[in-house]
């Protein structure tokens, strides 16, 4: 039972501040992803985490005790690294082995746990492979174990999908979340795929330049953002820019009137951005009832979905609908925008 | 396909054909010359007889002077291996760790002692360890010993100017594997429990290993097979097996015994390297 808890966490490099006063809390089990552009920090959190890099400023808590001045060995953490850093020399057994030796277990505990965490991972049998004999998924797995055999107070993941190509990697989503889930051990996991920490995360921190700019579950991030950053990073949206109307019941917009989303809440006169995900947005035939007219500039076939691109005064918008294609490039549309799917945030 | 590969194979062959008859007519036909030449009779006043016989061969083994000098070169040429090994393991290492500008000034002097010719740098080495050289002056003048200090003259003053001049060859290819070492697995031991001795231990070393085989093989071939810095740093006192060779072959005449005396030598390092090579075999690559 471990709760980690970072503290003001604060990084430097030379006059840069990669870490730039991270506060969080990870509850027990819990799986975390910090998600964000390359640079924004998240791998650096990771580092001073695991004690690869000493913080400059902050607390690193492993159940109430301040582990920032220990060095890496000291701290009993599980790393899984990008390129899996599996050591070449060794074999499977050995690779996964090394934690134990270095923890001094006597020889037939380390067999013992050897067999059973790679039953874990589904590699019963390869214990006597090198790790140039195994495919990239085989190698991601043994990564896996060895961070788990050590039963690590915390499972730490730097992109580990990033070498994967795409089926495999989807493969291996579920499977490390489903080990997780069994394990039962608090995960932060690093990744710039916003699928990725959706799909996987209890909760998704967002991050940029440093600073977090949302933590919360996958549905919140993404239906509800913090701000335009969030929303523009964690899948597509549609930003138009407005200002709240007299009695606060619609959003005057240069492209029209656009209904109050139903979660918001903002006094008149309010500048605001509007946040419509593609799928928030129906087209139907244009009629004179409508508000928000716009053509038909392109329109791609996804096989689940048709994506079309509509021009509505200046602005591009996305919109998503579900296939048979209704209407062509060219066509005048009229776009109607759910107010239940609709989420704003005040311009600052 | 092959339609494109077999002209292409005949294309490889005549671009390799010059190399081959270079090689052939310059390095396997003499060679065979000196296994031929290493089995004819010996005789007076004459570089060789007419005859075959064994008697060069049987001369190295019945005198302990022949059995003894090969001893002592093998010594002189582990003990130099030894040497650059300990200096230039930890000078691989922090050139590979270096800031790029520091390790391009680092590599530089690594390799500046090859920029000089082998005569240039042993006789430097007689200038600072002779009986009147540079450090028994110093010693002698500041009053720290009576009498020079044997610096010269002997298996010690051998193995120090051989360690010098073949260091290079001992720090690049050590430098190679160290490089091929990936920062992150260093991360992952230290994750897994392991403190930076450890970490040196159990993951650096091993996989510097390769670097280390090919960087001692070469150290010792090289040394085993010194001439110039033998003659003058041993002078008349050491003498290695290249060095009797040649006197052999040059002052003696003695073209059969000379011959012989080379293919045990040869015959004795290619021993001593696939030993060397069977006991630190490299099971992962």
């Amino acid at each position: 039972m471990t709760t980690v808890s970072l503290q003001s966490l604060v990084k430097r490099y030379g006059g840069a501040t990669a870490v730039d006063g991270i506060s969080l809390d990870i509850a027990h089990g819990e799986f975390i992803s910090l998600l964000g552009p390359s640079g924004c920090g998240k791998t650096t959190t990771l580092k001073c985490l695991a004690g690869f890099e000493a913080i400059d400023r902050g607390r690193i808590l492993f159940d109430g005790r301040d582990v920032a001045p220990l060095p890496p060995e000291q701290r009993d953490i599980g790393m899984v690294f990008q390129n899996y850093a599996l050591f070449p020399h060794m074999t499977v057994a050995g690779n996964l082995a090394f934690g134990l030796e270095m923890r001094g277990r006597p020889k037939s505990e380390i067999a013992t746990r050897v067999a059973a965490v790679l039953d874990l991972v589904q590699l019963g049998g390869m214990g006597t492979r090198y790790p140039r004999e195994l495919s990239g998924g085989q190698q991601q797995r043994v990564a896996l174990a060895r961070a788990l055999v050590i039963e690590p107070k915390i499972l730490l993941l730097d992109e580990p999908l990033a070498n994967l190509d795409a089926t495999l990697r989807d493969e291996m989503r579920t499977f490390i979340r489903d080990l997780q889930r069994r394990v039962g051990i608090s995960t932060l996991y690093v990744t710039h795929d916003q699928a990725e920490a959706m799909t996987m995360s209890d909760r998704v921190v967002v991050m940029f330049g440093g600073q977090i700019a949302q933590a919360a579950a996958p549905e919140t991030v993404y239906d509800r953002p913090a701000s335009e950053a969030v929303a523009r990073f964690v899948g597509q949206a549609n930003i138009i820019a407005g200002v709240v109307s007299a009695g606060s019941f619609a959003i005057d917009s240069p492209l029209g009137r656009l209904p109050m989303p139903q979660q918001a809440q903002f006094a008149a006169g309010t500048r605001v951005s509007v946040i419509a995900r593609p799928q928030a947005i129906a087209l139907t035939a244009a009629t004179s009832g409508h508000t928000l007219l716009g053509t038909v500039v392109a329109r791609y076939f996804h096989g689940a979905f048709i994506d079309h691109r509509i021009a509505v005064g200046d602005q591009m918008l996305h919109v998503q609908a579900a296939p048979p294609a209704l209407h062509e490039v060219g066509d005048q549309v009229a776009l109607v925008l759910d107010p239940a799917k609709l989420w704003a945030v005040a311009t600052p | 396909m092959s339609a494109r590969t077999e002209p292409a194979r005949g294309r490889a062959l005549l671009l390799i054909a010059p190399a081959l008859v270079l090689i052939g007519a310059f390095l396997v036909l003499p060679y065979l010359n000196i296994v031929v030449m290493s089995l004819r009779e010996p005789a007076p006043n004459m570089p060789y007889g007419s005859g075959f016989s064994g008697a060069g061969y049987a001369k190295f083994f019945a005198d302990f002077y022949y059995v003894g000098a090969l001893l002592q070169t093998l010594w002189i040429g582990l003990l130099s291996t030894l040497v650059c090994l300990v200096l230039g393991f930890p000078l691989a290492l922090q050139i590979v760790r270096a800031s790029s500008r520091w390790r391009s000034l680092l590599y530089g002097v690594v390799l500046s002692p090859l920029l000089v010719g082998i005569v240039v740098r042993s006789y430097g080495w007689t200038i600072l360890l002779g009986n009147n050289g540079f450090i028994n002056r110093t010693l002698l003048d500041v009053g720290l010993i009576d009498a020079p200090l044997p610096l010269m003259y002997n298996t010690f003053g051998i193995v120090v100017a051989l360690s010098h001049v073949f260091l290079p060859f001992m720090v690049l290819p050590i430098m190679g594997a160290l490089q091929t070492i990936d920062p992150a697995l260093e991360n992952a031991a230290r994750s897994l429990g392991a403190s930076p001795r450890q970490v040196f231990r159990r993951i650096v070393l091993p996989l510097a290993l390769p670097g280390i085989q090919s960087g001692a093989i070469l150290v010792f071939v090289l040394a085993v097979s010194a001439y110039v810095t033998p003659v003058l740093i041993g002078g008349m006192r050491v003498k290695t097996m290249a060095v009797i060779v040649v006197e052999t072959l040059i002052d003696q005449f003695q073209w059969p015994l000379g011959s012989a005396l080379a293919l045990i030598l040869s015959a004795a390092v290619c021993l001593v390297v696939v030993l060397f090579m069977r006991l630190t075999r490299i099971r992962w690559k």
